[in-house]
Parts: C-alpha cells; sequence; structure tokens
C-alpha cells in the first residue's frame, strides 16, 4: 500500500479532511454536518495516515492515547448539562445567544455546539481507539 | 449557620470528603486515618452543636428541591431520636477510625478502606436524618452496600466474599420488602414524608384501621429484622465477622445493625398500640433473644460470640419497642432507647477488644487463647468492665438498662394477664441467663485460666496507644453512664423517647431503686448463670452434635440450599441464553425481528400490499436498486472473505447513493465516512485470519438459514410499504414537532442535528457513553486474545 503515491496523496489529503472535519462540526447546527459526522470524518482521516504510514510511523510522532479524548469528551458534554443545572434549568437544557461581531454580521453561539463538540471528540477517539488497538495486533 | 444546614452538611460532608479522600492520601500517606477521624469528628461536632435544640424538645426540618415532578424533596429532620443516633454513629465512628490506625497495616489499601467507612457513615447518618421514606429507603440500601463492600474487603478470601454475599442478600433483599410496605403505607395515607405522618394523628388512625395495615406492618417488620439479623434473618450477622474488626464494631454491633432498631422506633407511633405491632414485634425479639444467646454456647471465634450476643441484645430492644399496648403506649420505649444506647458503648468496646486480642495473640480461637490478663493487664481491665456492663452488673450502665427491661417485662406480664405473669418475665430472665453465660465465658476463655503456650506467640503486650485509647474511652463512658445517668437521660434518652411517643417524657434513672423485684430477678440471673456456666463447655459440644446429625436444624442449611440452588439454575440458564458462536444470537435477534413486524404488518393492518402503489421508477433510481440487489446477492455467495467485504462495502455507498437521491445529505456523508471505516478495520481484521469460509453449510441448515432470510425480506418489505402509506403508526408524526420548533427553541437549521444535540440530547449522551463503552470493550477483547497467545 506504501506507494509514492499513497503517500503523497495522504499528505495532501488529511489536513484538508481535518480541516473539512472541523468546518463540519462548526456548522452542523444549521447544515450539513455535526459533531458525529465531523468526528467519523477526523477518523477516517487519521485512520488513512495509520494505514498508508503505518503505526510505527504514528508513534514516532506522537504517542497518542485516544482514550484520553473520549474521556475528554464525555466531560465536555457532560459538563455542559451540568451547566444548565447550575443555571437553575433542567439537566442539559440548552441556550443561545446572538453576537453581534463587526465585519463579520451575526453569529449565533449555540450551548448545545459545546455538547457537539463533546460528541466529536468522543467518536474520533474511541472510532481511533479500536483503530489503534486492532492495528496494535498485528 | 442555621440547625438545618449543620443538619445536611453532617449528612453531605463525609460523603463528599470521601470522594477526594484518594487526592488527599496522596498527601498524607500513611496518616490518611486521621484525616478520616476528623471528618467524623465534624460530623460529630454538627450533630452535637444541634442537640441543644433537640434536647429542649425542639425539632429541626427542612428541605432541598430535588425531584420536584415526583414531589420527592431531599428533606432533612432531625428530633430527640434522630439526633441520638447521629451522634451514635459518629461519635462510634471516631472511636472505630482512631483506633483503626492502629489495628490496620500501612500494607493494607486505606484508601478504600477509609473511603467505604465514610461513605458508610454519611449513609448512616443520612438514614437517621432522612424525613421521607423514599429517601430513607435510598439510604437504607447504602448502608447495605457499603456493609457488603467491607464485610468482603479482603477479597481473596472466599470467606470474606460469602459473609459479604450473604449480608448483601438479606439486608438489601429485605430492603425491599420495606420499600414495598412504604409504597402501601404511602397508598394508605397519601404521603411519604415521615415527619407530617408522624404528626398527623388523623392519618394514623386511619391505618390502625386499614384492611392493609397487617400487611404494611409485617413488609417493614421484614426490612427492619433482616438488617437488624432477627429472627430467621439472624445468620448473615456471625458470617459477617469475617470483616476487619474495626468494621465489626462499627457496622456489625453499633450502628448499621440498629438501623432497623431505628426502624422500629421511628414508625412506633404509627403502628404502635396495636396487637398485631406486640406479637409480631416482641414475639420475633422473645425467640431471636433466647435462640441467639443459647446458639453463643458452641461459638468458639471470640468476634462470633460478639457477633451472637449482639443478636441477642439488639432482639432486647425489638422486644421492649415491641411491649407496647392499648393500655400503655410508652412501656419499653424508655428503656429500649437506653438500652440502644449502651449497647452501643459496651459492644463496640468488646468489639475493639476482640481486634486487640486478635492482633497481639495472632489467633480468634478461643480454645486457644487463655490467661492473658498479665501479659494485657490494662486491656484485661477494659474488657472486664464492658462484659460486666453487659451482664447488667451494678454501677455500669448495662445494670441501668438491664433493670429497665425487667420491669417493663413485668409490667408487661402484669398488663397480660393469666400466664403471660410469669412467662414474659421468666423470658427476660432466660435471655438475662445466657448473656451472662457468653459474657463471662468470652472473659475466662480470653483472659483468666491458663495461658495456653503452644497455641500463643511468646511475647503478648497490651496494644499501641491507638488502639488502647479508644477502647478505654469507651469503657470509661460504660461508668460515667452507669455512676451519672442523669445527663444521658437528660439530654439524649428523653429527646430520644419523646421523638418517639411524640409527648413529654419524665425518667428518673437511678443506680438505687431500693431492693425492688427487678433488683432480685438480677440476682436470680447471676446465680442461675453461675450454675449455667459451669455447664457451658458441655452445652457447646451437645449443639455441636445436633448440629450435624439435623443439619436442617440450622436456617443456614436452607439459606445455601436455595443459594447454590440458584447458582447451579442460573448457570444452567447462562449456558442456554448464551451459547457462544454468533449465529445462534443472529438467528433469535431475527426471529424477534420477524415475530414482532409481523404482528402489526400481518394482524393489524388490513393490506398486506396498499392499493395506491407507484411502480414509476426512475432509471437512474432503478440502476442504483438494481446494484444493490447485484451486491446483496454477492455478499452471501462470494465465498472468500475479502470479496464478501468488499461486496458488503459496496452495497453501503450504494445507500448512501439512495440517500443523496433522497435529499438526506447527513446520512449521506455519515454512511460514506462509516461504510469507509467500516471497510479498513474489517480488512484489518481479516488478513488475520483464513481467507476462505471454513465451514460447509448443510442442506437442512441452508433451508432453516434461507427460511429465516425470506421471512425477514418479506416483514421488511411489507413494514416499509406499510410504514410508506402511514398505515402501521397510529399516531402523529413527531417530526412535525422537530420541524416547527427547530429554528426558535434551539436557533438551528439543520433539524437532524439539533435533534442530536439539542431536543434528544439525553440519548446522545447515553449513546456516546455507550460508543466509550463499546471502545474499551472492543480494545480489551483484542488485547486478552493477545494475552492469551
Amino acid at each position: 500500500m506504501t506507494t509514492l503515491i499513497a503517500k503523497t496523496v495522504t499528505k495532501a489529503c488529511v489536513p484538508i479532511a481535518i480541516l473539512f472535519s472541523i468546518s463540519l462540526l462548526l456548522a452542523g447546527h444549521n447544515n450539513p454536518g455535526g459533531g458525529f459526522i465531523g468526528g467519523v470524518m477526523f477518523a477516517s482521516a487519521i485512520s488513512l495516515v495509520y494505514v498508508v504510514f503505518g503505526l510505527d510511523y504514528i508513534m514516532s510522532i506522537c504517542n497518542c492515547k485516544w482514550e484520553k479524548f473520549f474521556a475528554l469528551g464525555l466531560i465536555i458534554s457532560a459538563s455542559t448539562g451540568f451547566g444548565a443545572i447550575l443555571f437553575g434549568h433542567n439537566f442539559l437544557r440548552s441556550t443561545f445567544m446572538e453576537l453581534h461581531i463587526p465585519l463579520i454580521g451575526e453569529i449565533e453561539l449555540v450551548s448545545a455546539g459545546i455538547f457537539d463538540i463533546g460528541v466529536y471528540f468522543v467518536v474520533f477517539g474511541s472510532i481511533l481507539y479500536i483503530f489503534k488497538s486492532t492495528g496494535d495486533d498485528e | 449557620m442555621d440547625n438545618f444546614t449543620a443538619i445536611a452538611l453532617a449528612v453531605f460532608l463525609p460523603f463528599a470528603l470521601a470522594f477526594v479522600l484518594p487526592l488527599v492520601e496522596k498527601l498524607l500517606k500513611g496518616y490518611i486515618g486521621w484525616y478520616a477521624f476528623s471528618v467524623a469528628l465534624l460530623s460529630f461536632g454538627l450533630i452535637a452543636w444541634v442537640l441543644p435544640v433537640i434536647s429542649d424538645g425542639d425539632t429541626i426540618q427542612g428541605s432541598i428541591r430535588w425531584l420536584p415532578s415526583l414531589s420527592i424533596d431531599l428533606s432533612f429532620y432531625a428530633d430527640g431520636l434522630s439526633t441520638m443516633f447521629g451522634l451514635i454513629v459518629s461519635g462510634i465512628g471516631m472511636m472505630i477510625l482512631w483506633y483503626s490506625n492502629g489495628y490496620m497495616s500501612k500494607k493494607e489499601d486505606l484508601p478504600r478502606y477509609y473511603q467505604q467507612l465514610l461513605f458508610f457513615m454519611g449513609a448512616m447518618l443520612g438514614m437517621v436524618f432522612s424525613a421521607n421514606t423514599l429517601q430513607l429507603f435510598i439510604f437504607w440500601e447504602l448502608t447495605s452496600i457499603t456493609s457488603f463492600m467491607l464485610i468482603g474487603y479482603w477479597r481473596n478470601k472466599p470467606a470474606s466474599i460469602y459473609g459479604a454475599t450473604k449480608s448483601l442478600l438479606l439486608t438489601a433483599g429485605g430492603g425491599l420488602f420495606m420499600l414495598a410496605g412504604f409504597i402501601l403505607l404511602r397508598s394508605i395515607t397519601g404521603s411519604f414524608e415521615l415527619a407530617t405522618l408522624l404528626h398527623d394523628p388523623a392519618a394514623i388512625a386511619s391505618l390502625k384501621t386499614d384492611p392493609l395495615f397487617l400487611t404494611t406492618l409485617i413488609l417493614i417488620i421484614i426490612g427492619a429484622a433482616a438488617k437488624s439479623a432477627q429472627g430467621p434473618f439472624y445468620i448473615w450477622l456471625p458470617n459477617a465477622m469475617e470483616a476487619p474488626t474495626p468494621v465489626s464494631g462499627f457496622l456489625h454491633s453499633a450502628t448499621m445493625v440498629k438501623a432497623g432498631i431505628y426502624l422500629l422506633a421511628r414508625i412506633h407511633p404509627l403502628f404502635s398500640g396495636t396487637e398485631a405491632w406486640f406479637i409480631i414485634v416482641s414475639g420475633l425479639g422473645i425467640f431471636t433473644m433466647l435462640l441467639a444467646g443459647f446458639l453463643a454456647f458452641r461459638q468458639t471465634d471470640i468476634k462470633a460470640i460478639l457477633a451472637y450476643s449482639t443478636i441477642s441484645q439488639l432482639a432486647y430492644m425489638f422486644t421492649m419497642y415491641g411491649y407496647t399496648t392499648y393500655h400503655e403506649p410508652g412501656i419499653g420505649v424508655a428503656a429500649a432507647t437506653f438500652h440502644l444506647l449502651n449497647h452501643a458503648t459496651f459492644k463496640a468496646c468488646l468489639f475493639l477488644v476482640a481486634g486487640i486480642v486478635a492482633h497481639e495473640a495472632a489467633t480468634r480461637d478461643i480454645r486457644k487463647l487463655g490467661g492473658l490478663r498479665k501479659e494485657m493487664p490494662i486491656t484485661f481491665i477494659i474488657a472486664t468492665i464492658a462484659a460486666l456492663s453487659m451482664i447488667g452488673i451494678p454501677p455500669l450502665n448495662g445494670f441501668l438498662s438491664k433493670e429497665m427491661f425487667y420491669e417493663t417485662s413485668l409490667e408487661m406480664g402484669h398488663l397480660l394477664g393469666g400466664v403471660f405473669t410469669y412467662l414474659i418475665p421468666a423470658a427476660a430472665l432466660l435471655g438475662g441467663v445466657f448473656t451472662f453465660a457468653y459474657s463471662v465465658k468470652f472473659i475466662d476463655g480470653i483472659f483468666l485460666g491458663e495461658r495456653k503456650k503452644e497455641h500463643l506467640p511468646e511475647h503478648i503486650h497490651d496494644p499501641s496507644f491507638n488502639m488502647l485509647a479508644p477502647a478505654g474511652l469507651l469503657a470509661g463512658l460504660v461508668v460515667l453512664i452507669g455512676l451519672f445517668p442523669s445527663v444521658a437521660v437528660h439530654y439524649l434518652i428523653e429527646p430520644a423517647t419523646e421523638g418517639i411517643l411524640l409527648e413529654n417524657v419524665d425518667l428518673h434513672v437511678k443506680l438505687w431503686h431500693g431492693f425492688t423485684t427487678p433488683l432480685i430477678m438480677t440476682i436470680i440471673t447471676l446465680i442461675l448463670g453461675i450454675l449455667v456456666y459451669t455447664k457451658y463447655d458441655d452445652i457447646g459440644e451437645r449443639q455441636d452434635k445436633m448440629n450435624v446429625r439435623y443439619p436442617w436444624l440450622s436456617i443456614n442449611y436452607f439459606y445455601d440450599m436455595i443459594v447454590d440452588g440458584a447458582k447451579n439454575k442460573s448457570s444452567v440458564f447462562a449456558a442456554f441464553m448464551q451459547p457462544g458462536p454468533v449465529k445462534p444470537y443472529l438467528v433469535s435477534l431475527i426471529v424477534l425481528f420477524i415475530v414482532l413486524g409481523a404482528i402489526p404488518t400481518f394482524f393489524v393492518t388490513a393490506t398486506l400490499i396498499p392499493a395506491n402503489l407507484n411502480f414509476n421508477i426512475p432509471l437512474y433510481e432503478g440502476i442504483i436498486l438494481g446494484l444493490v440487489i447485484i451486491s446483496a446477492i454477492a455478499t452471501a455467495v462470494l465465498r472468500k472473505y475479502l470479496q464478501a467485504v468488499i461486496a458488503v462495502s459496496a452495497l453501503g455507498y450504494l445507500v448512501s447513493l439512495i440517500y443523496i437521491y433522497l435529499q438526506a445529505p447527513d446520512l449521506a456523508i455519515t454512511q460514506i465516512l462509516v461504510e469507509t471505516l467500516f471497510t479498513i478495520i474489517f480488512v484489518l481484521v481479516i488478513v488475520k485470519i483464513p481467507q476462505t469460509f471454513k465451514e460447509t453449510i448443510s442442506t437442512p441448515v441452508m433451508i432453516k438459514d434461507l427460511t429465516i432470510s425470506a421471512a425477514v425480506a418479506l416483514t421488511v418489505l411489507v413494514l416499509s410499504l406499510n410504514v410508506n402509506q402511514g398505515i402501521v403508526a397510529p399516531f402523529e408524526s413527531l417530526s412535525y414537532y422537530f420541524i416547527e420548533n427547530s429554528v426558535s427553541l434551539a436557533a438551528g437549521h439543520n433539524i437532524v442535528n439539533v435533534i442530536l444535540v439539542d431536543f434528544r440530547a439525553y440519548d446522545t449522551l447515553g449513546e456516546i457513553v455507550v460508543l466509550c463503552l463499546a471502545a474499551f470493550g472492543v480494545s480489551n477483547l483484542i488485547k486478552s486474545g493477545v494475552e492469551r497467545k
């Protein structure tokens, strides 16, 4: 699999795919996308690196502990729920506000978006965790 | 800080501080026991702080909003009774945690030990201060669970596991009966709130005439008896002695086993004054008092002797709380309450002594111990004080409550008249004789007589200060309460009795009453006790012989039969439900789907195939569907894994094309991405296994499989046709709500996403938790497979 073409394409694609996954995450509330899709996109991008360059290559760059990411994601998602309790609402009650930023225009900040970020972390963390442990076996 | 805050803090601080205990342990290392001690001290101080208010006859009540939709609040109610219990729990807790610093080796898993002890203390405090029955139940079961974990503290000992399981099954199981009783109580009186119920004479009157009164009472008493090891439920307590000794002293003598007694006292105003109350509660008490006192004779483990003595002493309290009739509502209450306090002091002290002996002499077998009075003089004195108090020798506190017990027995017998005039005092006297025998045995067996050199270490001495001091303090309390009972009576017993009887109580407890009948009974007890004690070992041997000859005489025989039987049955059931290969699971799932899917489609809906079907399929759609069919067949037919996997992937990608065609971009993106990842992972896995299907499928199996497949296909076809026509679903589609409210309520235009992260965020949270667990599961499966190689 590790032909020069595959390597080159991967190098070009992966950064774009990661950026795309983030844009999917952030755009998700109003356009196609969201935490789940973004997370799977991110996981696909990284898994491409795994497949093309091998496990050892990734390990040499960073010894990523993916379980930390999904733990973090769970904390983020759950804490948005508890955050609502702190403000006297029910668990996971969401809220939103509109911000006017000069030059950019109106932006809607949605608390559910933070929840979605948690989902994003959980999804890519757990997929890559499974992926890595499957690959480890080889 | 107002009084309510103090009570709430006393309950919650142990929990909160126990949660951070592992972190604190990193700082304090071996001194973590002192941290736990100070937590208990804090709770004790907070409860003691409200004591002046309580002893003036006031009550404290308040609540924190918890489940408003079910009208259940986290509410606390402090009166004399709960405050006295609170002080006992936190006070004995202090002594036990202090003692643990000397008892527990630094090599043990100390954070777990102290954390669970603090959890237990918090749960116990929460239980006694609960103002509603549901909250009481929750804390009640929490104490059962922490007790389970503490009995099983030494996880590798089979005896610990046996004892822990037994205690959990009986106490937590009994708790469920109690819950049923509380629910009945709610349906009769209309309230979960204990505090309101107690002060509502109309509700109490209606309860007593209700046809379900007896059922409710029995259910609640089962819970109390299981927790307090009364009646047939006593069998868990002796096995619970596998716990570390401080735990036994704390949970299984001074506090947790008294939860049942607390419950009796708490519901006393609701149920007492009826014949059922007297017969059930006192009957259970007298039966257990005599049985446990008698069975103590054959015990050889010093902790087991104490366990049986605890059971019989708790039975005293059961008996006395039961001594309530129409004529004399409060006859035994003060005596029982006083005995409860006294028992907590002398029995905890005795357990601490047992721990000291086991620690120094390295055995708990009374046949191997003996003659330690010279080597452990201080321990000997402490133990003697506590044991004499249990017997009821003046001027110790046990004497006072024992006298009151005799007095109430006499009065009760007198009230009932007839043969009971003598029978009830006689039963009390016999209980006292047994108590004398096992108390003397405890002292005689350990400290008096000859030193058995062959069994004991050469140098035995009094233990370290940290073990001796708590035991000494408790022994001091035994003497102090005995000499100056009026202080304890005024600040603790009177308010507690008022809390139970709900009226003003004026008690006069003095050491010297004059030459009364109870005093004569005490003297008779001593004389008979000495006579019985000369035959002590003889009786024990006879009991052993009986037990060998007739094993079914023991309740344990039936317990083991039931539990072992359940284990066997469940393993048979598990083998049936989980045969191993994946195929049976899939088949059962699919067959279930066929059955459940066929019911609405074939029986509920009128038409199998709707009339107005549209067969006008565009060419492009037709091509995609044709390819879907081809790849589905290919998946089933191809003989190599890699080919089959690629066929499945092709199917997945084609489905995503259909999504795009149906204008569902979210679904399409998800489908493509998941399909890609799925293929990669599948390929990673299958390179490890042989590339052809190994099993050849025989014709009958093939026919069976094909039939099932055809049935699934048919069910899905008919179901989806009908769903599409809106025939199956009798309700209005939910999607309109989401479409209408997505922008206004959640400020999002992508409805799928809004549903996921906002409207149905709770579901999503659950799903991502499952995802994490699944990731761990997969990883562990793979790792365990690697290790096995």
